[in-house]
């Protein structure tokens, strides 16, 4: 490994960029990647890795225009019935026919001759919108459990930390199949199963945060002001935890596209007829032979919603640092 | 003794776990409603038949007797037995394990070569590394199950280059992994039939734990550079060679191990997936099979393995991490 990371030639001499700080800056570690820029590198091995915290005009406007997007597949999701061209579970068509061959169905028919089109836009609002109430109350679950751990401290702080600390350390996705499979199918389980791995996560961060801003002056000044307990909570403790709480669920919401996606692909979403990216996709994987466009474009669809999310997360998340 | 005390602690909290694992799953198979009884003797057995089948299971028993029977029967290595196969559950698991481990394995390994050149080629900015690095972005950001039925589509259906299913190989050798066992009669076209057959699902595993590590490498090397100590390094005329090997890979290898071990974990769910979209014939399919058909004890005993082994992994590493950082220790 050595060998490799051993550059060519002797270290070119430090291209300005200002004078580098004396002692190491501290660094928020994990949460909040590239809102601190280190010192200007001074090697060749890390030259260019500084400097991606310059907000760029070109960059917010990349930004707005990835949130802007995702608002637009919400939209989409919401209105998918109206905008369905045909009923997504009758077959009416010529079965396997290729998308783009036929302007009724443009993106062709399923193994029975079902619209794609149709279907894919259906199981796109039940993945969005299903990836969104999950990402919320599991947003809503964590924070609740994180505030009362990080404001009541000792023994409350001490199990709740325990308990997510115990989930966390078990592997989530085999623990929501188990949860899913000893619910039965359906998407109310398939939720159940997510949320029950899904809050931990959530709690931790979100007590963190708390204890930070507890040990800050606002804080200790309403407390010494006689204020209650749970009014500093709601009112000096819980707005600074907010753009935290936003910032992880943005970044976090790819996931839970994903694991939906993984558990319907699994069979635990809705059962047979109804249309979902998952399952239509793990249903079409026979025909890859034959008519191999069947299981790759609802698979597609789940891969692109993954990509808008995971990348909308990164602008929020851009946004409201550079806002701070 | 420091480093005994944290290993110690660490297997005492591991054990812990596996018995949070085991007391999540019996609560799951409470909840589940899988009636073993209906399951094994059938749905037209006479109700003293059933009786007797429900006292010999101890069925009837209270929840806490009945979760002391579960885990005895874990320790022992007794997972029930399945509805579907009809067989013990522990017997089943061991004949599917190795083909699930091989996969695994290989997987690990691509992924933490790819890792290594996300790492290497975005610091040293190679010609190629920007498409590489984007293209590494774009497949992690997939489904897993995406990625296997991409690489289906390009090397099996469009190329031919590729097959489509199982595993290839000398079957039924010693130690159930194909391509050891291929290589083990001395079968080198065999072998080599078993690394064509694991080559698309283990690329189709790494893609993503590959840049979740080649990640944590690069900024770690990043940060270690950035250090005092490696300023003080340099200033005193070391080489970057020197200064590289001595200062700055084993205090960047840390967070890289215990990401390694993490995406190793995450892999055995990951496996699922995967195994359903190739027909691998392991753990994953063997559980595929069991889903439809609610054969709880058969999911729970592959959820305990697998989850068992997630577990164990993540411990190892810590273990190993404290071993390679003395710094670190219980607290």
């Amino acid at each position: 490994m050595a060998d490799v990371l051993v550059p060519a030639g002797p270290p070119p001499a430090p291209t300005g960029g200002g004078p580098a700080p004396a002692l190491s800056p501290a660094r928020s570690p994990g949460l909040s990647p590239g809102l601190s820029p280190g010192p200007a590198p001074r090697w060749r091995l890390t030259r260019r890795q500084g400097g991606s915290g310059a907000d760029s005009k070109a960059r917010r406007i990349g930004d707005w225009a990835l949130i802007g997007l995702l608002v637009l597949v919400t939209v989409i999701a919401v209105l998918a019935p109206a905008l369905a061209p045909h009923d997504p579970v009758q077959p009416i068509a010529v079965p396997k026919l290729p998308p783009f061959t036929d302007l009724d169905h443009i993106l062709g028919s399923d193994q029975i001759g079902r619209d794609t089109l149709s279907r894919v836009l259906v199981g796109l609002r039940t993945s969005w919108l299903l990836a969104l109430v999950v990402t919320a109350v599991g947003l809503l679950v964590g924070t609740i459990v994180g505030l009362v751990a990080g404001m009541f401290g000792g023994w409350v702080d001490a199990l709740l930390m325990r308990t997510t600390e115990v989930f966390l350390a078990l592997p989530s996705m085999l623990v929501a199949v188990a949860v899913a499979a000893a619910l039965g199918p359906g998407l109310f389980n398939t939720f159940l199963a997510v949320i029950v791995v899904w809050w931990p996560y959530y709690a931790r961060i979100i007590r963190g945060e708390v204890r930070g801003i507890m040990a800050r002056p606002h804080v200790e000044a309403a407390r010494m002001a006689g204020v209650g307990r749970m009014r500093v909570m709601w009112r000096h403790v819980l707005p600074g935890v907010v753009p935290t709480a936003v910032i992880t669920a943005s970044l976090d919401i790819g996931n839970v596209v994903m694991v939906l996606a993984s558990l319907s692909f699994l069979g635990m979403g809705q059962p047979a007829p109804a249309p979902e990216l998952g399952s239509d996709t793990s249903r079409g994987l026979v025909e890859i032979l034959d008519a191999w466009w069947i299981p790759l474009v609802p698979g597609l669809v789940v891969m692109l919603l993954s990509l808008l999310s995971n990348l909308a997360g990164d602008a929020v998340r851009n946004r409201l640092a550079h806002r701070r | 003794m420091p480093h005994l005390r944290f290993i110690g602690v660490r297997l005492a909290s591991l054990l812990g776990l596996l018995l949070v694992l085991s007391f999540v799953l019996f609560l799951l198979q409470e909840v589940s409603g899988a009636d073993p009884v209906a399951a094994t003797i059938g749905a037209n057995a006479s109700p003293e038949a059933v009786a007797a089948a429900r006292a010999r299971l101890g069925l009837d028993d209270p929840a806490p007797a009945r979760y002391l029977a579960f885990l005895t029967g874990i320790a022992t290595g007794d997972l029930g037995t399945s509805f579907r196969t009809r067989r013990p559950v522990m017997q089943d698991i061991t004949a599917y394990l190795p083909a699930t481990l091989e996969l695994v394995l290989v997987a690990f390994a691509v992924a933490l070569l790819l890792g290594l050149a996300f790492a290497v080629s975005s610091m040293l900015r190679w010609p190629l590394s920007g498409p590489f690095r984007g293209l590494l972005f774009l497949g992690s950001t997939a489904p897993t199950f995406m990625l296997g039925i991409v690489g289906l589509i390009v090397f099996y259906k469009l190329l031919g280059w590729l097959p489509a299913s199982g595993r290839g190989g000398v079957e039924g050798g010693p130690t159930g992994l194909s391509i050891l066992d291929s290589l083990l009669a001395g079968d080198l076209p065999a072998a080599g039939n078993a690394w064509a057959h694991i080559a698309l699902p283990a690329l189709a595993l790494a893609v993503g734990p590959a840049l979740a590590i080649g990640r944590v490498l690069r900024s770690s090397l990043t940060d270690t550079l950035r250090s005092d100590h490696v300023r003080t390094a340099t200033a005193k005329g070391l080489s970057e060679l020197q200064v590289l090997r001595k200062h700055v890979l084993r205090n960047s290898l840390n967070a890289t191990l215990s990401m390694s071990a993490l995406q190793l974990g995450f892999m055995f769910g990951g496996v699922l997936l995967i195994e359903g979209v190739f027909t691998w014939g392991g753990l994953g399919s063997y559980l595929l099979a069991s889903l439809p058909v609610s054969d709880f004890p058969a999911i729970a005993g592959v959820t305990f393995v697998l989850g068992g082994l997630y577990v164990v992994v993540n411990a190892v590493a810590d273990v190993l991490q404290s071993a390679a950082d003395p710094r670190i220790s219980v607290s």
